[in-house]
């Protein structure tokens, strides 16, 4: 049985795996995030300082866009977006939240 | 190591099939008097086969259904950041014709002509830059639309002719002709691996669906070619430097209907009022 063991975890490890891939980008509260990021003043510093850093796309135009998540109710999950300017400035921000129709997680 | 000697006798037997082979063993023959053959062009192995694109254009005719007030264009768009995208002129060329293709200069799209001789011919449909520097679409559009819209029945329809008129190129010469030698359309468009981009515009933040009282934002995986081109990735994607403007459409999911509107947020416009969020 003790030969077994190490097989056991291994299929757990791989069982949790395949029912909780993780969320895409860095977990935020979506609350403080949309209150304390404005578009138009905050910086990518204050940015990375208050949320850490996350998924991100950058573009030869210098501009970028970042993707935080934020926990929904049912277990599921929110996007939230920001675009950066070529100056580091956030210019916008959207919520993104969950449908019926998205593959659970 | 026996499949391995026979596989490489195998070889040999096929190589020796080659011309260059033939020529090797037939060298000591004095060669024939020299012929003259006049060179009109010269095909690129990757310029666009006008046979496939006319074969496109069959394939609108046949599905029109999914976009009945639409009319079917063809069109250029950057994929090299070298490409001068201005005064871009294309033709026809077979063995022995050439046929002028008008292009409209404010959004380099074209109508291809049908021509039976460049049929024939199997001709090649050539523009006067490098093809690769080039991403080539169709392009379905219904009239009337609102601004910054697009029918999803038209982009479905755009996604059947394109593969079937052999536009995509998303991968190096060779491996793109495998490629597409493997998907047929229906393959393509019908699936949600099928991975055939659209491009916008201008460079996209959100995008949006509207099927009657049905409303959902596309999620971010859906947008800038699912954002996890890398440098090296982006060379082997039509949207090398179209990656802000690209994203991709459910074509392959009935339950949204042909006349379902998409519509676009651009990166540089104000965003929404906050009662048009979509909501779950």
């Amino acid at each position: 049985m003790k030969r077994l063991e190490p097989f056991i975890l291994v299929a757990a490890l791989l069982a949790g795996c395949a029912t909780q891939a993780p969320q895409p980008g860095t977990v935020v509260a979506a609350d403080r995030f949309t209150r304390q990021v404005v578009p138009g003043r905050t910086t990518r510093a204050e940015l990375v300082a208050a949320f850490g850093q996350t998924k991100s796309v950058v573009f030869d135009s210098g501009y970028e866009t970042w993707l935080y998540s934020a926990n929904a109710a049912g277990g599921r999950s929110e996007e939230v977006v920001v675009l950066l300017d070529r100056e580091g400035i956030v210019r916008k921000l959207r919520r993104r939240p969950p449908y019926p129709t998205d593959p659970q997680r | 190591m026996r499949s391995l000697i026979g596989g490489a006798l195998l070889l040999s037997s096929l190589l020796s099939c080659l011309p260059w082979a033939a020529a090797q063993e037939t060298a000591p023959t004095p060669a024939p008097a020299p012929q003259t053959v006049t060179v009109t062009s010269t095909r690129d192995p990757v310029d666009k086969s006008y046979r496939k694109m006319i074969r496109g254009m069959e394939r609108f005719e046949r599905q029109h259904a999914l976009a009945p007030q639409a009319t079917l264009r063809f069109r250029l768009l950057p994929r090299l950041p070298s490409v001068h995208m201005r005064g871009i002129t294309l033709k026809v060329v077979g063995d022995r014709i050439t046929v002028p293709v008008p292009v409209t200069p404010q959004d380099n799209s074209f109508v291809l002509p049908r021509n039976e001789q460049a049929l024939r011919e199997d001709a090649a449909v050539i523009a006067n830059r490098k093809t690769t520097s080039m991403t080539w679409r169709a392009q379905v559009i219904t009239p009337g639309l609102p601004p910054d819209t697009r029918r999803l029945g038209d982009l479905r329809l755009e996604c059947l002719v394109g593969v079937e008129a052999g536009l995509v190129s998303n991968s190096s010469p060779l491996f793109g002709w495998i490629s597409n030698a493997l998907n047929s359309p229906e393959q393509v468009c019908n699936s949600p691996d099928g991975n055939f981009l659209f491009f916008t515009e201008r460079p996209v933040f959100s995008v949006t669906l509207r099927a009657g009282e049905r409303t959902e934002i596309l999620p971010f995986r859906m947008l800038y070619a699912g954002g996890e081109q890398t440098r090296d990735m982006l060379d082997y994607c039509d949207c090398q430097v179209l990656l802000d403007r690209t994203y991709y459409a459910p074509i392959w999911d009935r339950s949204w209907p042909d006349d379902t509107l998409v519509s676009f947020e651009y990166m540089d416009e104000p965003a929404p009022a906050p009662a048009a969020e979509a909501q779950p």
